[in-house]
Formats: structure tokens, C-alpha cells, sequence
């Protein structure tokens, strides 16, 4: 059963030849795939030390730490990108279970994406000589009363004449009488240079056209008809594509007062700056208070427990935009309200990965901290909850 | 009704620095609103307090998304409308004029900023303003567009190496009396000529200097402008205009935006002859070839004649830049708002070592996008 | 009490719109751009001469374009005449109909082009976002634009089951209304037997905010034309003009963990509803409002804006949200057009707000046009640390 002009199961036929053995040597996976509906199926793929090990299974799909489930279209579809993989799965045509990060990183990584090759079919010199009268531009004629033969050697070769008069256009096989000109080439190479694959004055002038008669009708010939359109050519223009990765580097300066927010962190203190007006805590510390538009004022050490009163855990995490990296998942959020902070002024920082089962809100948490804090966002690990 | 008019009750500028290394962008701001806010004592929110800010910044320079969303608190944003202009910032005083005459609000609050020493380079800033496929990957930036657009006018107007080293000398002797300058010490012109090639026919000393810079002002409608100045500086006239972007398609000579923006500005300035009727100028001369082509552009002399203008003494005649201009040392996007600072005390009368006396009308441009694309003209009455 | 009222007024008198999708690769930012332009140009029956001013917005450090205005200064009509660029981040194309509302009504200008686009296809989008941060703190926290603190709190406040079914059902009316607007680009056919399975098996990207909550990421670019009230009545308009009668910003400072601490402070959302209401004499915001096009960048923050917006409490909004008054067919239908979980062109997608709600006023939406008669609209844009922008828009002068 095809889709989109391929099957399924063609896409796991070619999967050995379109795996990369050197961007698997650290994988250990063994992937489930089922396609339902016809044409659908069972697969296993099993890639372990750069090896990959695909079959077809039968009954059910075991031992299998990630599942890819769709039905047969979806699942033809999304693989040639002709569904976007984002709305299959929004809409649960498309299913996943184990990582959803797998399909994103791993799949892309280990194979070449699938791709149907087009089957190309050759044209004959009969196929263009066909389309002459329909190429013919009267108005370019008018007047001209003209006949050149070609005499093709060769396979798919024969021979052909070409009438113009009255403004119209007669095609016939064979060699007429009193032709203005006769052009006698390969098959091959008249069908090179009406595709435009064979360059027509390199092939004059190498000889591979011998032309008998009048060489200036020879020329002529062309400004009769529209160009030649090969039909297996690719249909649209070719897009021009420029991939570039831009930077330019940056020295940021943290002025006074997020200087002395660092400053604190090198003595692991975690320092908030009061407004003299409200009395809120912000942290970390702001040049200004927004709400009354003063200066804010002193500094305030908080903490260093608090209490946690929201948090997101992340499943899905987006890479690094610096570095490319994508984080471990699940990784949680928290923000917490430290000891001594007004009750507006939460902090956020991230929990320690351990303590993602017992995160609620209301638990108390504290900072962990570097060994040696050198007075950077690094200098504070994680938040752990208090047991 | 007579349409009733725009006032700049105060300006502050925070001095030019080549490398505020020790300032991050909420503190320079701070320092240029509490310094405003001592100048004209105005608050925020309700009914008599600022409910509108303009900011300028540009997210490229500060290298952050929404350049403007770090600086909220600090320009007094909060729980108010803030609009960012990201075209340079004289195009925040003319739209933040327009909010005012709309009747929408009646007091607004402009806060620009920006740090050309953040980046390793503004030329690699301004190459990304180029297409990605044809001008960036030529190299173009704007150093070098102001190089081909330098060539063409010295061809046309006969200016040489002589007047561009004399242009910037003068710069730097009136910088040296603005204390918000970046420049502080007066040039000689032979030091000028003999500095490096920096982009032929652009010599290092011909280039504004790498700055660092906020500015503020406060604006309000002509109702309430007493309430905050005994000063009022009068906006009567503001227009800007768009060049088409290919070079190829321009002629670089030309002055065709900045003719069209000063044609409308002095269109509804009411401005027939600016030579007769404008007592100060203050163009955005971001290298030196700049001033006397600007000058061409606005009409204080004629097309082609910037050579002589030069010559003649005419920026002294006219008054232009006795701030230092931007050969003096402003950062690229808020130049604008430093000439029409400048351009403001000029007509409050508190322009101090370089006040021009009896300043009645006022002439602040700033230009943007490569070779001049883009100009902005902004006329002023005290 | 004295109502607000500016100088001019002034209407929107064309709106053009690109395809909005994921696959634009065969057109560049500038073609993009003036393929809007000439959509409006058409719709409002007038050409490039008759524009004084153009109002330009995006969010530049996406496509990384530094001043893209003079790159597209090729395709968006500004050669020869003004031109401004203000960009606010997600908020910027509803900003930039308030820009265009400004120079209008100012006086400065009698006919204004506004253009917001965005090309996220030559962008990194998760970098734009984080770039949005603090370089030195709290771009090393950010999880791009992804949150469920809200979801959180509904589900404390309202219970698990009410308010997961309350975030899916508006969600399910988003896609149905994205199904009847052909120019959307998400449109998944989903129908409420749904419900269960999609509260389910949604993978969840963050807490609870699942895959099926979250808004798209769009290529388009959208055109509006503005015209004063003078040139409207000399000279007339090819379709039926739609009046700005008012508009409020409200900005809220950079850090966001203030909003998660034991108090929470006031929504920029409530903080415009309430002035612009005020001053407007507007004392029940559902009443009033024949349609809301609602900036609504996931259906859990959509259901809870609802509450602020329409200055309601307690569990107020999803009573309405429950009865059906937000339906296509209720009492104040919201976001006919599938919203901004359909189709997100970030710099357009504020001002495709504007854009529905006033093609919902004259009438022209297609097959999500609202069957009653729509004279009063409302339409918010959303974007940088919680940033409102609300607009209200007439059939008449009414005011």
C-alpha cells in the first residue's frame, strides 16, 4: 500500500544503507515501530555499539525502550516531512512512548533522512521532435517560408523534417526535398542540447553536428520556437538556501549593584537590596525600585532557607542557544520565598534532580553551594529540599 | 483649535564615554533620571504624573531581545505605556511629539541608551544590517558604505583631506568645552591627516569615536509645559524619509532622504529659508565627510558647494555642532538625541561655554542605515 | 465624567495578510513584507502614493537583520516618505497599531502603513527567547517561553478536574474557530470526545502544560492602513472603516519571580482593562464587547487572562467559559480567527489581533465570522515580561 509514493516498508528496507555507524557509538537503544492500518507493520530497530539490527516482528513489539506508534499515513508522511511531526503529535496521530527527545536528536543524528529517488525517465528525441508544432511561435514566423531535415543516427535515432509556411508549422519523418539545411548528429546529442544538458556551440564546433546547407538557417531555427521544457526536470526554481551561524562577542558589565549581588555569592550569601520606600526585598538586587521609582537602598542578606510556593518541571527542554546543549529532563524550576524576603520577592533557581519526586509547594529548600563560589550564577549548584 | 504644540521641558545627557566599563545600562539611566527629574520635578502614574515613555535602544548594540525589557524599572515603566523606538533616537522625539498631539497622552517621558564598547566590534553589528545573501557577504558595514559614499562626494564637491582634518579639529576644540563630550582634548588638524586609514578615504581621526551614552528629556503638551519649565523648548517641526536600500540604486551624493525629511520638517516649522531662520545646527556627523554633505542636504548651502561651505567658515557662521557633534563621540543609535539635547539648552540659554546668544530656532538631524538611507529633522523654537 | 478622547480620530481602512505557515522558503523577508503591503493596498483600494508614513516592527534579534526596516525599505512602500520602527517584542504589532494610531490622530500624518512580520524559519527561535534575559543571571534559568506556574495555580485554586477541562476546552474552541479561517496555520481538526484522551496522553512539556496547550511558531507578515477621520469623510474608503477609539500599554519590570511569591501582584492585563474601561465608561467589559481577539499564548494563560481582562473573580470567567458565552455563538465570542495557538508570526501576530477583531466589525472575516452583529471589539496584544497592550475598536463614532 503506498503513501505519498512510498511504503512503509520501504523506509525500513533502507534503513542499514542510510545508518551512520560512527554518530551511534555511544547508543544503546532498542526503538519499537508500529504502523497500523494497511501497509502498516512491526519493526524492531536494535542499535547497540555502532551496529544497527532492524526486523520485522510478528507478534507483539518487547524489550523495547522507546515505542513510535502511528497509523501507515501519518507514519509515511512525517518521515518524508510531508506531515509536521509537531502536529502529528499534537493531535495524537503521532505517538511516542519512552523520549520524545529521542525522535528529535537521536533518529536524525544516526540515519540519513529517507528520501524517495524519483524514477527518471529518459527522453527520446521522437518525445521533443513531438512537441515542435506545439512550440511554434507564429508571430515569430511571418512571413518565412523555410525547411530544415535532421537526421539523427543512432538509438532513438531516425530522420525528420521541419516546414514552416503561411505561419503555420508542419512536423513529418522522413527527409524532405529541398530542404534549406539538414543537421546530421547523434540522438544523443541532439537531445543533449535541447535539454540543455550539451552546450549547442560546443557541439557545432567540436563536430559533433555536421550541417549540410544554409548555416544561417541553420541558426535561425531556434527563434521560431519556444525553448524546450524536459519534463523530469525538477518543477520549481531551485531555492537558494544560506545556513550561518552569527555572532559577535560581548563583554557585558554588571554595574555596582549586580556587582555586589556577585559579590555576595563569592561569600555564599545571597543578598537582596530593600526599597526605602516600600520595603520590598528584591532579589537580585535592582538600581531601582519600580513600583515607587527610588533609588533602592540598603542590602539584605536572605535566607538561606525559604519556602517554596511554585515550581515547573520541565520535560521538554530547549538547547542551549550558546552551546547546543540539550539539558538532562526531567529538571525542575522553583520559586521560592526566602526567610526574610517580602512576600511578593521570590527567588528562582533551579532544584536539585534528586528532589523532583517530593517537590510540592510549601516544602522548605536551601542553597547548595560550590566548593570555591568565584561570584557566578554557577556558584550556587541547586536548591535541595530540607528533609 | 490651533493645533496646539509639543514642549522639551528637560534634557539630561549622561556624559559620552569610550568604555563605561563600570556601568551597566540601568545605572547610566538611572543617573540621567534623577538628574532629569532635578531639572523638572515630575512624577509617575495618576493624573499629573508621566504615563508614557519612549526609550531608545537598539537590541543588536545591547545584544538583548526587546532591548528595553531590562531597563523597565528604571525608566519608570512599571504599570505604565512604554513604546521602544528602535530607529535611532531622534525618532523617539518626534513620535513621542506625536503621542502628544493625538490627545492621547499629555506627558511623556524619553530615555535612550546604548554601549558601542559592549560589542568586539560595531562594524560586525552593522554588517548584520545588510542583506544576508549579496551585502553581508561582500562585507559591507556601515564604516565602510560611509567610505564609498566619502569617495563619491569628495569627487563631487572637491572636499580633500585639508577640510576633513580642519572639520575635525574644530570638533574636537568645541567638544573640548562640552562636558558631556567623549572627546576632551582639542585635536591638530596634522594630527588628523596623519592618523591611520581606517577605511579609505576615512582616516581613524575622521571616524566618531566608540561611545558610550544615555539621554532623557521630558516632553509636554503646551497645557502643562509650565508646570515643569520656565523654559519651554517648542517642537514645530519633525519629519524623517526613507532611501531605497541597494546601493547600486542610489546616487550616494544625492541627499535625497535628508532633502525630502528637512523639506517637511521646514514645511510645518513654517521655515521658508533655513539659513535666515535657524540659529544653531546640530547634524549627526558620524565621520567628517558627514558634516558639510548634511549641511548640502539641509540647505545651508548649495548641492555640491560643501568644499567651499567648509572654506568659508560656514559652521561657524551657522553655528553647526558646537556640541562636537557626533565627531565628538556619541553612540550610533541615540546620536540624535545628544544633537537635539544640545540643540535644547542652546535655546534655554543653558548651553554654557558654547552658547550661542539669543538662539531663538534650533535645527537637530540624525541620520541612520547605511550611507545615510535614512534621515530625521527635527526643528526647535525657544 | 469626562470621556478620553484624542484629537482625531481615526480608522482602519485596509488590512492585508501573508499565508501564515512554516514553509515561506520561497519567498525572502522583503517579499514577505510586501506581499502584506499589497494585500492591504488592495483590500483598502488605494496605492503606495497614497501613504504618508509607514510604521514598521518585528523582533529583530530573531532573524538577526540589525535595522531590517532598511533592508525591506525594498518591498514595505517607505521609500521617499517617513517611516518608524518600534519593536516591544511579542506586543510589537499591536504597539505598532497604537504607533499608527498615534501618528494619525496627531495630525502629523492623514494615511499610515503599519507592517509587522516575522520569519522564525531564519531565526533560532529558542535563542531569540533566551537572549531576551538578563546575559548574567537569568539567561542561565530560562526554559525559553515555556512555563506551567499558571496552571499550577488554577489547578490550586479551582481543583485538578475543573481546571484541566477548563484549559482543553479552550483550547479545542481555538482549533475549531482555526478550522473555519482558512489563513491559520495550525489547524488539527480536533473535536471535544477528545477531551479525555488529549488531557491525557498531550505529552507535557512543562508540568502541565502539554504539546496541545502551546502556541505555534508562524512565518507572515500582516499590513493594516490607517486613515484620519477627515480623509474618510472627503474621500471615502473601499470597505467599511473601523474606528480606534482607544488604547492602553502597560509594561512590568524585568524580573518574573516576583510574580510567583506568596502575594502576587496585579496583572498588566487587569491594569489596562481597568483604565482603558474606566475612561471609557465601560462598566461590564462582557456585556460590552461583541468579540475579543485575546493574545493568547497557551490555553492555560488564556483561561486565566480571561478572569483579568474582563476585571471578573473568583471563578467567574470559566462559569462563562463553561456556559458557552465565549463560543462563536455566545455572548462574547473569543478569538474566531483560532488565536495566537493557531498561528503565531511573533511581530505580526499582535497586530493580527486588531486585524480579526475589526474584519469581525465590517463583517468580512469569511467563515469565521461571527453571525450577530459586531460593533464593539477588543484585542490585546502580549509579549515581553508579561506586557499588555489592549485596544478597543468601533463600527461608529459612538463616542
Amino acid at each position: 500500500m503506498k503513501y505519498f509514493g512510498t511504503t512503509v516498508a520501504d523506509i525500513f528496507n533502507t534503513m542499514p544503507k542510510r545508518f551512520k555507524p560512527e554518530e551511534a557509538k555511544d547508543v544503546d537503544i532498542v526503538i519499537g515501530y508500529e504502523a497500523t492500518g494497511p501497509g502498516g507493520g512491526k519493526w524492531k530497530a536494535t542499535i547497540k555499539h555502532g551496529t544497527l539490527k532492524v526486523e520485522t516482528v510478528e507478534g507483539e513489539l518487547e524489550g523495547c525502550n522507546t515505542m513510535i506508534q502511528a497509523d501507515a499515513e501519518t507514519f509515511v508522511g512525517v518521515t518524508l516531512g510531508k506531515i509536521t511531526a509537531i502536529d502529528a503529535l499534537t493531535n495524537q496521530k503521532l505517538r511516542v512512548v519512552g523520549d520524545v527527545k529521542l525522535l528529535m536528536t537521536l533518529l536524525p543524528k544516526v540515519f540519513i533522512p529517507y528520501s524517495i529517488i524519483p524514477e527518471k525517465k529518459e527522453v527520446t528525441a521522437r518525445d521533443i521532435l513531438s512537441t515542435v508544432r506545439d512550440r511554434f511561435r507564429a508571430d515569430k514566423a511571418a512571413g518565412v517560408i523555410m525547411s530544415f531535415g535532421y537526421d539523427l543516427a543512432g538509438e532513438g535515432g531516425g530522420q525528420w523534417s521541419i516546414i514552416i509556411k503561411d505561419g503555420q508549422c508542419t512536423v513529418k519523418e522522413g527527409l524532405e526535398d529541398n530542404l534549406n539545411v539538414k543537421m546530421t548528429m547523434d540522438a544523443s546529442t541532439y537531445v543533449g542540447m535541447m535539454t540543455g544538458t550539451l552546450d549547442a556551440v560546443t557541439a557545432f564546433t567540436s563536430g559533433k553536428v555536421k550541417i549540410d546547407g544554409d548555416m544561417m538557417a541553420a541558426g535561425a531555427t531556434a527563434k521560431y520556437f519556444n525553448k524546450y521544457v524536459d519534463p523530469n526536470a525538477q518543477e520549481a526554481e531551485e531555492l537558494l538556501s544560506l545556513k550561518v551561524v552569527t555572532s559577535v562577542g560581548m563583554r557585558f558589565a554588571t554595574g555596582p549593584v549586580m556587582g555586589k549581588w556577585f559579590a555576595g555569592l563569592k561569600e555564599k550569601k545571597l543578598l537582596a537590596n530593600v526599597c526605602p520606600s516600600c520595603k520590598r526585598t528584591q532579589i537580585p538586587p535592582r538600581e531601582i525600585c519600580a513600583f515607587c521609582h527610588v533609588r533602592a537602598g540598603e542590602y539584605k542578606e536572605l535566607g538561606p532557607e525559604g519556602t517554596v510556593n511554585n515550581y515547573d518541571v520541565v520535560y521538554y527542554a530547549s538547547p542551549d542557544p550558546l552551546t547546543g546543549v540539550v539539558r538532562d529532563t526531567p529538571y525542575a524550576g522553583i520559586f521560592v520565598v526566602l526567610d526574610g524576603a517580602t512576600p511578593e520577592d521570590a527567588f528562582s533557581f533551579e532544584l536539585k534532580k534528586e528532589d523532583i519526586p517530593r517537590l510540592k509547594k510549601g516544602v522548605r529548600v536551601r542553597p547548595v553551594w560550590a566548593e570555591k563560589p568565584k561570584g557566578h550564577f554557577s556558584d550556587i549548584l541547586y536548591f535541595e529540599i530540607i528533609s | 483649535m490651533a493645533r496646539k504644540r509639543v514642549a522639551i521641558c528637560a534634557v539630561a545627557q549622561h556624559k559620552n564615554d569610550s568604555d563605561l566599563w563600570h556601568k551597566r545600562f540601568q545605572n547610566m539611566l538611572l543617573d540621567v533620571l534623577e538628574d532629569l527629574q532635578e531639572k523638572a520635578a515630575f512624577t509617575f502614574g495618576g493624573k499629573k504624573g508621566v504615563n508614557q515613555i519612549v526609550s531608545a535602544s537598539d537590541d543588536f548594540f545591547d545584544a538583548r531581545t526587546i532591548s528595553n525589557n531590562g531597563v523597565t524599572d528604571v525608566i519608570g515603566a512599571q504599570y505604565l505605556a512604554e513604546e521602544k523606538m528602535a530607529q535611532e533616537g531622534l525618532n523617539a522625539l518626534g513620535y513621542a511629539a506625536a503621542i502628544i498631539l493625538s490627545g492621547h497622552k499629555d506627558l511623556v517621558l524619553v530615555m535612550g541608551h546604548s554601549k558601542e564598547s559592549q560589542s568586539e566590534s560595531r562594524n560586525m553589528v552593522t554588517n548584520l544590517g545588510f542583506d544576508p545573501f549579496y551585502g553581508r557577504a561582500l562585507g559591507l558595514d556601515y564604516l565602510n558604505a560611509a567610505g564609498l559614499q566619502a569617495r563619491a562626494y569628495m569627487a563631487k564637491s572637491g572636499l580633500t583631506e585639508e577640510h576633513m582634518a580642519q572639520i575635525v579639529a574644530r570638533a574636537s576644540q568645541w567638544a573640548a568645552k562640552n562636558p558631556y563630550a567623549n572627546m576632551q582634548q582639542a585635536l591638530d588638524p596634522g594630527k588628523v591627516q596623519a592618523s591611520p586609514m581606517l577605511c579609505d578615504p576615512i582616516r581613524q581621526l575622521h571616524a566618531y569615536p566608540i561611545s558610550d551614552g544615555s539621554v532623557g528629556m521630558l516632553l509636554a503638551s503646551e497645557d502643562r509645559a509650565k508646570e515643569f519649565t520656565d523654559k519651554p523648548v517648542w517642537i514645530t517641526g519633525f519629519a524623517n524619509c526613507m532611501d531605497t536600500f541597494f546601493f547600486g540604486d542610489r546616487d550616494l551624493t544625492s541627499n535625497f532622504a535628508l532633502k525630502k525629511a528637512a523639506e517637511r520638517a521646514y514645511k510645518t516649522a513654517g521655515i521658508k529659508d533655513p539659513k535666515k531662520s535657524v540659529d544653531v545646527v546640530e547634524v549627526m556627523d558620524c565621520y567628517a565627510y558627514q558634516q558639510p554633505m548634511w549641511m548640502e542636504g539641509l540647505g545651508f548651502c548649495a548641492d555640491g558647494e560643501g568644499a567651499r561651505f567648509i572654506e568659508d567658515n560656514g559652521p561657524g557662521r551657522y553655528k553647526v555642532n558646537l556640541s562636537g557633534g557626533t565627531l565628538a563621540g556619541n553612540p550610533l543609535v541615540i546620536s540624535g538625541l545628544y544633537r537635539a539635547a544640545e540643540a535644547t539648552l542652546q535655546l534655554k540659554g543653558e548651553a554654557g561655554d558654547h552658547q550661542v546668544p539669543a538662539a531663538k530656532c534650533a535645527l537637530a538631524h540624525s541620520t541612520n542605515g547605511p550611507a545615510g538611507q535614512f534621515h530625521s529633522v527635527l526643528i526647535l523654537e525657544g | 465624567m469626562k470621556k478620553h478622547r484624542k484629537n482625531r480620530n481615526v480608522a482602519i481602512t485596509g488590512i492585508g495578510q501573508t499565508a501564515l505557515s512554516s514553509h515561506k522558503e520561497d519567498q525572502n523577508q522583503v517579499e514577505m513584507v510586501h506581499e502584506a503591503v499589497r494585500s492591504a493596498l488592495e483590500d483598502a483600494k488605494l496605492t503606495l502614493d497614497d501613504i504618508d508614513c509607514v510604521v514598521h516592527g518585528n523582533m529583530e534579534l530573531f532573524e538577526m537583520q540589525f535595522q531590517p526596516d532598511m533592508w525591506h525599505a525594498l518591498g514595505s512602500g517607505a521609500y521617499g516618505k517617513d517611516e518608524y520602527r518600534i519593536t516591544t517584542g511579542g506586543t510589537t504589532g499591536a504597539t505598532v497599531v497604537c504607533a499608527a494610531d498615534n501618528l494619525v490622530a496627531s495630525g502629523m500624518y492623514e494615511t499610515v502603513l503599519a507592517i509587522g512580520f516575522e520569519k522564525l524559519q531564519e531565526a533560532n527561535t529558542t535563542g531569540g527567547i533566551t537572549n531576551m534575559a538578563d546575559p548574567l543571571w537569568f539567561r542561565h534559568l530560562q526554559t525559553g517561553a515555556l512555563t506551567a506556574t499558571t496552571a499550577t495555580e488554577m489547578i490550586e485554586e479551582f481543583g485538578e478536574k475543573r481546571a484541566r477541562r477548563a484549559a482543553m476546552k479552550y483550547r479545542i474552541m481555538m482549533d475549531k474557530h482555526a478550522m473555519l479561517n482558512h489563513r491559520a496555520h495550525r489547524r488539527l481538526g480536533l473535536e471535544y470526545e477528545q477531551m479525555e484522551d488529549l488531557m491525557k496522553n498531550s505529552p507535557q512539556l512543562v508540568g502541565e502544560l502539554r504539546l496541545i496547550h502551546m502556541c505555534s511558531q508562524s512565518d507572515g507578515a500582516c499590513a493594516m492602513i490607517f486613515t484620519s477621520e477627515d480623509s474618510v469623510k472627503k474621500k471615502g474608503t473601499a470597505q467599511p472603516p473601523v474606528w480606534i477609539r482607544d488604547h492602553e500599554t502597560s509594561h512590568r519590570e524585568e524580573t518574573m519571580s516576583n510574580l510567583f511569591g506568596f502575594k502576587k501582584p496585579k496583572m498588566t492585563h487587569r491594569d489596562c482593562a481597568e483604565k482603558l474601561f474606566k475612561r471609557n465608561g465601560i462598566k461590564d467589559p462582557v456585556e460590552y464587547f461583541d468579540v475579543f481577539e485575546m493574545y493568547d499564548p497557551s490555553a492555560w494563560w488564556a483561561v486565566d487572562w480571561l478572569r483579568e481582562f474582563f476585571l471578573l473573580k473568583a471563578d467567574e470567567h470559566l462559569q462563562l467559559l463553561e456556559s458557552g458565552a465565549f463560543d462563536l455563538d455566545g455572548k462574547c465570542p473569543i478569538n474566531p480567527s483560532g488565536g495566537v495557538i493557531a498561528s503565531n508570526p511573533i511581530g505580526a501576530t499582535a497586530m493580527l489581533r486588531p486585524a480579526e477583531a475589526a474584519m469581525q466589525i465590517r463583517g468580512d472575516a469569511g467563515p469565521h465570522q461571527i453571525k450577530k452583529n459586531v460593533q464593539h471589539a477588543l484585542a490585546s496584544g502580549f509579549g515581553g515580561t508579561l506586557w499588555t497592550v489592549l485596544i478597543m475598536l468601533e463600527k461608529d463614532l459612538n463616542w
